[in-house]
């Protein structure tokens, strides 16, 4: 027999070894570059934080104060499964989880009656069809029929199993931009964590509305990779822009968390401040670090959660978006010449990106430009964004919108600029009758007939 | 051979028969439960398919049944020997002559069916005066431009044209006609309910045409690997009486040409939902 009974053996004990393999890795949220730069003694609060605010991927956390929509669900237990003492597994059957998402797994677990009032449990894994709970044995906790609990971030996790499964493979588990597919995508994919999305319709200085970032999960950004997905329902759209502004509003804190610390304890500024000239020694400066850490750092938490967390709710209200005060100017030859007109004109100055012809190859293309972040001049000619990629104007002949065709979308634009592009806010210089010749000028562009 | 043999060569063609038999009342038939084509030529292209299916059922049938005859005669038969022979004309040439002629008949059979489908002379006249939108693949979408109503399709966009993307709307009980297009790569047109399949070719506007003989939302898929996010290429073709087209026509047109004043926004929302519905 060629194929004798050790290979059998061996073929036998390779699939077996590969058999652990197949269990889920675990998953972490990303921290950004600038986290990672500070010094460990000083990156380690901030790491901290946002894991008992935000958890991770599979371990969801609920943090009040933020506007987002956990969806927390009320349940009762039903019955308790009697188990081993030695088991280190409670099994319980639940009422109330009938109607809601049927992936509970990770999901943290508060009781709020009985013994264990006040304490959280994780949810090791849940059953829909028979509505059975599996939680850690605990010494605090001892389930009891009829006793209450709220499972949490239940809307949360519905979110982000749809956005993992639809989203995640360009804009990455953390919403850095950097999942597998993002590597063959130009325009690479939105980092999320700046909190700053391109197309809205709110004013230049708000956060983007939930209804702009549903409209373009919907309709996609043409000219861009970002697909459409207009098969999904209304429901599991908001369940995504609800995680994704989650997903916004912690790189926000982590940002504002690391742009209090960098300053002063960052590792490059470590070793300045230890260097000869900086004078200091290590045990000083981590001195002067536990000390800002103890009076100042819940302080920073809390005011850079609030503040992130009132700028996603005021994006939100009605008075944040851009409502033009006229209606758009009737589209004639002469509305399109004063548009023209101002387009070259020095008071809005779009020739100088877009062009004279409006072909997006203005001087200012030719240029180097400063990194406002960094001080310092970019590598290559042209526009930047804020997330670093190199930006050409937009041809204006090729009749792409990605921010919407509608006139008001080309309005809105034109009022309050492109957030994180050096396209300025026109609002307060211009007009509304102004807006609108421009609109309907560059509107015009691509049908013009020289194409 | 044995008889255990015989058994063994006769259990497989029966199997793979009983599981073609099966098919239709597991789901593993024609999409959507198997249903009726959702055109008329569909209906017809169906035919085809069966007639094709009869054919080769038949012959499939009846080979393995002298296979299997042949294997339970010998092994009935354990004194004679078998014989080698080389070449018999006569039966080379039945077996040559007559699937010849089943091709042929299939051939011509089909003629006419595919000349309606694919010859543009014999495409309906209605549906090639005025074509309904154009179709564009791009990766990883499917993007639709109809002509400002009353006007006709061009082939360069105009200003007035009315964009949407991965829905498009068709008015049902006559034929209309797309001119597909691709903005990338290699993309194919294919409405499973419909049996209409075309590849969408960069540089090349095609003309397809179909006509949905009932109102429904139906799936339109891409079916030429396009690249890593070809799954997602997926639309619904919404075929709505002629009223509610012309209806949605003037939404999209209240939509596109929106201003940022009046109350347009909430009707938008409502008559989305009513498709979602339907």
């Amino acid at each position: 027999m060629r194929f004798g009974l050790s290979r059998l053996i061996l073929l036998l004990l390779v699939s077996l070894i590969s058999l652990p393999g197949c269990e889920q890795p675990p998953v972490q949220f990303v921290f950004s570059k600038k986290t990672n730069e500070l010094m460990p003694e000083a990156a380690k609060p901030v790491k901290e934080a946002l894991l008992k605010q935000f958890g991770n991927p599979f371990a969801l956390n609920q943090f009040e104060d933020l506007p987002t929509d956990f969806g927390d669900i009320q349940g009762t237990v039903k019955s308790v499964e009697t188990t081993e003492k030695d088991q280190p597994l409670i099994h319980f059957q639940v009422t109330g989880l009938e109607n809601t998402y049927h992936k509970l797994q990770g999901l943290p677990l508060e009781w709020t009656s009985g013994k264990g009032q006040g304490q959280v449990s994780r949810i090791k894994s849940y059953d829909y069809e028979t509505s059975t709970v599996t939680i850690e044995k605990s010494a605090e906790i001892a389930p009891q029929p009829g006793e209450t609990f709220l499972v949490e971030c239940v809307r949360l996790q519905q979110g982000r199993d749809l956005y993992n499964r639809h989203c995640m493979h360009c804009h990455g588990m953390s919403g850095e931009g950097t999942g597998p597919t993002s590597r063959y995508l130009n325009p690479p994919p939105r980092d999320f964590r700046l909190g700053i999305y391109k197309y809205t319709s709110t004013k230049q200085t708000s956060k983007a509305q939930e209804a702009d970032l549903s409209r373009t999960v919907k309709d996609g950004i043409a000219g861009t990779y970002m697909p459409s997905f207009k098969l999904l329902t209304d429901d599991e759209v908001s369940a995504i822009v609800n995680y994704v502004v989650w997903l916004s509003i912690r790189g926000e804190i982590e940002k504002k968390l690391d742009d209090e610390l960098f300053l002063d304890y960052s590792k490059e500024q470590l070793s300045e401040r230890t260097s000869e000239q900086g004078g200091e020694t290590k045990e000083e400066v981590l001195e002067e670090l536990k000390e800002f850490m103890e009076l100042d750092f819940p302080d920073t938490l809390e005011f850079a959660t609030s503040s992130v967390a009132e700028a996603w709710e005021e994006a939100n209200l009605e008075d944040a978006i851009v409502i033009p005060e006229t209606p758009r100017v009737p589209d004639t030859p002469e509305s399109r010449e004063r548009g023209r007109k101002l387009y070259l004109s020095d008071k809005t100055k779009c020739a100088t990106c877009h062009g004279p012809q409006g072909r997006g190859n203005g001087t200012a293309t030719h240029d180097f430009w400063t990194n406002p972040a960094t001080n310092q001049k970019y590598p290559n000619r042209g526009l930047h964004d804020i997330w670093g990629n190199q930006l050409s104007p937009r041809d204006l002949h090729r009749g792409i919108y990605r921010g919407g065709r509608r006139p008001i979308d080309s309005y809105r634009r034109l009022f309050a600029g492109i957030k994180g592009t050096p396209m300025p806010a026109f609002g307060g210089s211009l007009s509304s009758q102004e807006l609108w010749d421009l609109v309907n000028y560059v509107m015009s562009l691509p049908y013009d007939g020289n194409r | 051979m044995g008889k255990g043999w015989c058994l063994f060569f006769l259990f497989w063609p029966v199997a793979a028969v009983a599981s073609c038999a099966m098919a239709p009342f597991v789901n593993w038939s024609f999409p959507y439960n198997n249903a009726q084509a959702a055109s008329n030529l569909g209906i017809r292209i169906d035919g085809l398919f069966y007639l094709i299916l009869v054919i080769t059922a038949l012959v499939f049938i009846g080979t393995q049944a002298i296979l299997v005859y042949a294997l339970w005669r010998s092994a009935n038969n354990r004194d004679k020997r078998a014989m080698q022979i080389h070449g018999n004309h006569k039966l080379e040439l039945i077996w040559t002559i007559i699937p010849g002629l089943i091709l042929l008949f299939l051939s011509i059979y089909q003629m006419n069916i595919w000349a309606d489908f694919r010859i543009q002379k014999y495409f309906p006249e209605a549906a090639v005066k005025a074509p309904l939108a154009e179709v564009t693949g791009r990766q990883f979408e499917w993007r639709f431009r109809y002509p400002a109503i009353g006007k006709k399709l061009q082939q360069k966009p105009q200003s007035d044209d009315l964009h949407s993307v991965n829905e498009l709307h068709v008015p049902f009980g006559k034929p209309v006609l797309i001119q597909l297009r691709s903005d990338d790569v290699q993309h194919s047109f294919f409405l499973p309910a419909l049996r209409v399949k075309q590849d969408a070719l960069p540089g090349l506007q095609i003309p397809v045409w179909f006509e949905a003989n009932k109102p429904g939302i139906y799936d339109l898929v891409c079916a030429e690997l396009c690249g890593w996010g070809h799954y997602k290429m997926k639309a619904h073709v919404i075929v709505e009486s002629e009223s509610d087209y012309q209806k949605y026509l003037k939404n999209l047109t209240q939509q596109q040409f929106y201003d940022g004043l009046g109350k347009i926004a909430s009707q938008e929302a409502s008559v989305e939902s009513e498709a979602t519905e339907k």
